[in-house]
């Protein structure tokens, strides 16, 4: 096995620590609301990810996430009313179901780049709010959409996190372990076809690397993150709503992707901070829910103008020069 | 044009034919008809976008996200004004200048801040501008339900048996007309002969002498102008709320890769006929749930058509 796949980098040890901050410290200080609000905002997190690692590693645009992660939720939901299996089994399948659909999504990717390639997946998007809006969310009733007038049936949560101080701990764990899996894959020979195919496809070609093969492999694994965010996001609230899975909310996503700054495991952190605790604590500060969109849409153009690491990137750099100025001049 | 084109225009063509026909088959043809006229007037602004994005895009390679916002933007100011009394005419042309101004300023001054970025980030980027835009405009007019009445509502046309308003046949004259105008524009004038040269090679068209700035400043007040205009059809033919104005746009990028952001004419036929179809579908009682989808069907079927055969090799062609 490969020595460096276990090495941990400065930065890669500050996530760590992160997240174990997160894992201690977040549950017992939350009340009921906040929770919730930090649940949701763990999955966006890992839904981020895998979007942000498609753009920060192949400059590939995937409009599509936030359906995505819909498709998972429902899966989720079907299987929970369909069969008796553990919360894990359905996390599992959900999220091996939205990365066939995440395969799918790479078909036309194989023939498209850039803008076309980001306009097929909003066209997927589009058609996908339009579905979950027609059939709603499985809840219990019968049928292959099992939905049901009134009121829902429970959803069975994982076994070893029943209350919610403990589902938040496990989301983030989950989160964590999506992050790992990307790292683990950037290490390793799919890694290095990517950073090759983002170079030049050309001598990727060249050198021999299956192009088709690693393009549709990173479009899989954001559909298996995509798809394990919304089955957890589904636990998280018991029901799922058709208006969390618009098309818009697709691209606001990838836009905060990129003002957190993608290329880093701050960024998609920041990008799920923005995209649910702002709004959740503008409310909480009586300000009025429509400016948060204004916030969101100058704090992308200003991220794309000046700081195209985003604002992860911007933390990063404050702190090589810091830590460079502590240490001195050699 | 190449016969391949031609026989690919055919082909769309006889399919969108195909698909009308059998949803309306079987039905009685003045029902038929009043869904093929309210699809006709809902086509005509999902092209109208189209057409806006395209101008802008071919000359400035910045896919506008913003245009919803910005005729949602006008929309709301006319209603504001028509409130305070203000003449009916001037408020349209409020309408349509606000959108105008709003996406001049950021031609002229955003968006040069990003030529040098990829186009999906550009086109993200008018994204950051729409929210900002849709965020100020719910902040000053929060939901409630409004209209904006045009006189052409009241005018009622008699077609083959159907009644139909004369706003509907507004949107639809001014799709086909400025389609048309625009065409000519582009062939005929300098200011047209110099928006080619740029969309072609912007680089090049410099050292050639082309003003870059003033041509793009140009595609950008069309675009404006477009916006507005189609903000204001939104708002009186189908609803007057500044989200649904602003995401508007996606439909019409929809009918813009229909045309594969290059060709007007296919943007016309491609939004009309999606919206047509969209409104036929209304008969189908197994689809009529998901009738909004066809826009996107449409333009992803159009997508992969035109990619059979290609290869992603060098150079690529993003």
């Amino acid at each position: 096995m490969d020595r460096s796949l276990f090495h941990i980098t400065p930065s890669g040890a500050a996530g760590l620590i992160f997240a174990a901050l997160a894992f201690a410290v977040l549950p017992a200080l939350a009340g009921s609301f906040w929770m919730s609000v930090f649940t949701s905002a763990a999955c966006f997190t890992m839904a981020a990810a895998g979007v942000g690692f498609m753009y920060a590693r192949l400059g590939m645009v995937s409009l599509t996430q936030v359906g995505l992660m819909g498709v998972g939720g429902w899966v989720a939901l079907r299987l929970n009313y369909l069969f008796d299996l553990p919360f894990e089994a359905n996390l599992v399948l959900a999220a091996l179901t939205t990365m066939v659909c995440g395969w799918l999504l790479a078909l036309p990717a194989l023939r498209m780049r850039g803008l076309y390639l980001a306009l097929v997946t909003l066209m997927a998007a589009g058609g996908l709010e339009i579905i979950f809006a027609t059939f709603q969310f499985p809840n219990g009733g019968a049928g292959f959409w099992g939905v049901k007038i009134g009121s829902t049936d429970p959803f069975r949560g994982p076994l070893l996190a029943q209350t919610p101080e403990a589902f938040l701990r496990y989301v983030i764990v989950m989160t964590t372990l999506g992050f790992l899996f990307i790292e683990a894959h950037r290490r390793t020979a799919p890694g290095r076809a990517w950073a090759l195919i983002r170079r030049s496809e050309a001598a990727a070609m060249a050198a021999g690397v299956n192009v088709t093969l690693y393009k549709t492999w990173a479009f899989g694994i954001a559909g298996l993150l995509a798809g394990a965010s919304g089955a957890l996001l589904a636990a998280s609230l018991g029901l799922l709503d058709d208006g969390t899975f618009r098309s818009s909310e697709s691209i606001m996503l990838f836009a905060l992707a990129v003002v957190g700054g993608a290329r880093f495991w701050l960024g998609p952190v920041i990008a799920a901070f923005l995209y649910r605790v702002l709004p959740a604590l503008l409310s909480s500060w009586g300000v009025n829910a429509n400016l948060a969109y204004v916030i969101f849409g100058v704090g992308l153009l200003h991220a794309l103008i000046t700081a195209p690491n985003g604002i992860a990137g911007q933390i990063f750099d404050a702190t090589r020069a810091l830590s460079a100025k502590i240490r001195g001049p050699k | 044009m190449t016969r391949t084109s031609y026989l690919n225009w055919g082909l769309y063509v006889a399919l969108m034919a195909a698909t009308m026909l059998w949803l309306g088959w079987g039905k009685p043809l003045n029902i038929t008809g009043m869904f093929i006229t309210a699809g006709l007037a809902v086509g005509s602004l999902y092209a109208l976008g189209g057409i806006g994005m395209v101008v802008l895009f071919r000359a400035s390679g910045v896919l506008n996200f913003s245009s919803g916002a910005a005729g949602a933007a006008g929309a709301m100011t006319a209603w504001q004004l028509a409130q305070w009394g203000v003449w009916p005419p001037l408020t349209w042309a409020a309408c349509i200048l606000v959108a105008l101004l709003i996406t001049l300023a950021y031609g002229r001054f955003v968006a040069p801040l990003l030529a040098w970025r990829e186009t999906a980030v550009k086109a993200v980027a008018t994204l950051g501008f729409a929210l900002i835009l849709l965020g100020l405009v719910a902040f000053t007019w929060p939901d409630d339900p409004r209209a904006i009445e045009l006189p052409t509502d009241s005018v009622g046309l008699s077609l083959l048996g159907l009644r139909v308003t004369g706003t509907r046949v507004m949107a639809f004259l001014a799709s086909v007309l400025i389609c048309l105008g625009i065409y000519v524009f582009l062939g005929r004038t300098e200011i047209g002969l110099q928006m080619r040269a740029v969309a072609n090679d912007r680089d090049l068209s410099a050292l050639l002498g082309i003003p870059i700035v003033r041509v793009e400043t140009i595609a950008w007040g069309i675009a404006g102008l477009l916006a507005g205009f189609t903000g204001l059809m939104f708002a009186n033919l189908i609803r007057l709320e500044p989200v649904v104005i602003t995401f508007m746009v996606i439909p019409s990028i929809a009918a813009a890769l229909s045309g594969r952001l290059d060709n007007l004419g296919l943007v016309l036929i491609g939004g009309l006929s999606m919206g047509v179809i969209e409104s036929m579908l209304t008969l189908s009682p197994m689809l009529k749930g998901v009738r909004p989808i066809a826009p996107f069907v449409i333009a992803a079927l159009v997508l992969l058509y035109n990619q059979r055969g290609s290869r992603l090799l060098f150079a690529g062609r993003s």
